[in-house]
């Protein structure tokens, strides 16, 4: 029976040359949060005044290469609905694979464009001197992987329920900046008001920036971790198996794969 | 025949989306190496047939085995003996010829050298070898047919589904096509399953099968259906055609009403023709004999049921 370590490689390749390919998509990659960091932060930095100001820049630090995690991994998931449109996912059903390892395949190849992005940015922040001299390595690679993992999955679910590219762009609105916004990314999550605390709590993306605040990769003394660090992987992982678990269902559902079937053979006798 | 010799059997497969039978209690039995063609109008069920084959729609009922194994337990294995050509190319246009078949080849699990060889064997077989690093949406429609072709061929599958393998193609492109399919099965002994509208492409089949509301309503091979048929068609264009049929029906045979005139199929040596052509001077507009081919087995096969009425 055929193997599924050349096939999930296979996708792997083919997100990352895709990735290389799209210079627009890189370099708003990096645009993004740089903007946040360097506008909004400096913007509301002033507000706060000196010393306060400077802090709250490097506050932010984990929170834009979250961001960056969050959209890379999300948008390459959703692309799963492009291929669906286009040939690819053709070659995909009919190869000798299960349709849950499709789906995994999927979201590996999405966790590794986000990381991909985040450490492009990494490299940028630690040109301009964002970055601490005091970084727990393993603990920062777990919270980039984490988070990666858990977005690219969010986005597999999306896709699942995605039929065409014009709701891909209602989902940016309905998902994407909800999720950043109902984050620790841009202010400490006990100081929000309880309805957005446990919502903010509930949100996994919080437990990736979270994670990342750990690390302390920011300036030294900026950043005070929300939640415990096995808090942050217990909700990383239980939301990542989730929602892979209901992607998976989906996916594997005769149906899905007949009104795919189903919709090619129309399109052409129409 | 035995089970074993058989590339594809069916044993009344059907398929049904709510009141309609796409495919109804369909048997097939394609012995290994044959070149077998389906034909049948749009909406007969052709492409919901290649489907069930390839284990990407379950049959509502009934059962098939692919290179031995069934449709409905063994996907897997059916889908790695197998390869699809689907109406619309399955390759990502943004990806370069060789790309696209080194991910079809890494899918079915092949060692990169094996790709890498098999590719450049493919990219050479079907005149591709110049465009291995152009992305496959910046290549002709013809190239981008022949490369799926080979996308589908990569893990040397032992059955070929090819369904409508030249629509959208012209005249030279749809040669080429068939010359490759002809070295595919000349080197591989690959068995080809194809379905096409094209019905003197279908002459070159070693047997056909027409497909009317999801069943099987005729078949043979292509050279025993068209000689069963008859020896001659009489073409008469006329503004009443009916009448000419009526007229001619005991004479030359039976006939075929169409919008714009009248066809005979005739089992003798037509009547003298010039006699023919004065006696029918102010009716009809042309009269033609020819020899009979497939598209006329097909059209008689689909042909109307008022007209299949009135010949009974």
């Amino acid at each position: 029976m055929t193997g599924v370590v050349r096939p999930t490689l296979a996708v792997l390749e083919r997100e990352v040359i895709k990735l290389l390919a799209q210079r627009g998509r890189l370099l708003s990659a990096l645009v993004r949060p740089l903007l946040w960091l360097l506008v909004i932060g400096a913007g509301f930095g002033a507000l706060q005044g000196g010393d306060a100001g400077n802090r709250y820049q490097s506050f932010l630090v984990p929170g834009v290469l979250g961001l960056t995690a969050l959209f890379g991994g999300i948008l390459a998931a959703l692309s799963t609905v492009y291929d669906r449109e286009s040939g690819v996912m053709r070659m995909l059903v009919i190869a000798p694979l299960q349709p849950h390892w499709i789906v995994l395949a999927k979201t590996l190849g999405a966790t590794l464009a986000a990381i991909v992005q985040s450490v492009l940015l990494l490299l940028v922040l630690g040109a301009l001197g964002y970055l601490s001299g005091r970084v727990s390595i393993p603990l920062f690679a777990l919270g980039l992987l984490g988070t990666a993992f858990a977005c690219a999955s969010l986005g597999m679910l999306v896709a699942a329920w995605s039929r065409n590219l014009d709701n891909y762009a209602t989902m940016m609105n309905l998902v994407i900046f909800p999720v950043f916004f109902l984050s620790g990314s841009l202010y400490p999550v006990q100081q929000l008001p309880q309805i957005l605390e446990v919502v903010t709590t509930l949100n996994p993306y919080t437990h990736g920036v979270d994670l990342l605040k750990h690390s302390g990769i920011g300036a030294a003394g900026s950043q005070q971790a929300d939640f415990s660090i096995g808090f942050n992987i217990a909700m990383l992982l239980g939301f990542s198996a989730l929602a892979l678990g209901v992607a998976c269902l989906r996916f594997s559902r005769a149906d899905a794969n007949e009104s795919l079937v189903h919709r090619l053979a129309r399109k052409h006798t129409d | 025949m035995t089970g074993e010799d058989l590339a594809i059997r069916a044993e009344r497969l059907s398929k049904r989306y709510g009141d309609t039978r796409a495919a109804d209690a369909v048997d097939l039995a394609i012995p290994r190496g044959q070149f077998f063609g389906l034909l049948g109008p749009n909406g007969a069920g052709k492409t919901s047939l290649i489907h069930m084959l390839s284990t990407l729609i379950r049959p509502s009922a009934g059962d098939a085995w692919v290179a031995g194994h069934s449709v409905r337990r063994e996907k897997l294995a059916v889908r790695a003996s197998i390869g699809v050509v689907f109406q619309e190319p399955a390759l990502d246009r943004a990806l370069t010829a060789a790309q696209n078949l080194r991910f079809a080849g890494l899918l079915n699990d092949l060692p990169r050298a094996e790709i890498k060889k098999r590719s450049d064997e493919l990219l050479a077989l079907f005149g591709l070898a110049d465009h291995r690093d152009r992305p496959a949406g910046a290549l002709s429609g013809g190239m981008r047919r022949a490369l799926d072709i080979a996308r589908g061929v990569i893990h040397r599958p032992q059955i070929l589904f090819l369904d409508e393998p030249t629509i959208g193609l012209d005249v030279p492109n749809r040669r080429a096509i068939w010359r490759h399919i002809a070295r595919l099965r000349a080197e591989f002994g690959i068995t080809v399953f194809l379905t096409t509208h094209h019905l003197e492409e279908a002459e070159n089949c070693d047997e056909v099968a027409f497909l009317a509301a999801g069943r099987i309503v005729h078949g043979g091979r292509p050279n025993v259906l068209i000689e069963r048929f008859g020896k001659y068609v009489v073409e008469a264009e006329s503004d009443r055609p009916k009448e000419l049929a009526e007229r001619l029906e005991a004479r030359l045979g039976e006939a075929l009403i169409e919008a714009d005139g009248v066809q005979f199929r005739c089992n003798h040596e037509p009547a003298d023709l010039g006699a023919l052509h004065a006696e029918l001077a102010a009716s009809a507009r042309a009269v033609r004999w020819r020899r009979p081919n497939l598209n006329d087995v097909f059209l008689w096969v689909n042909r109307p049921a008022q007209s299949q009425r009135r010949a009974a």
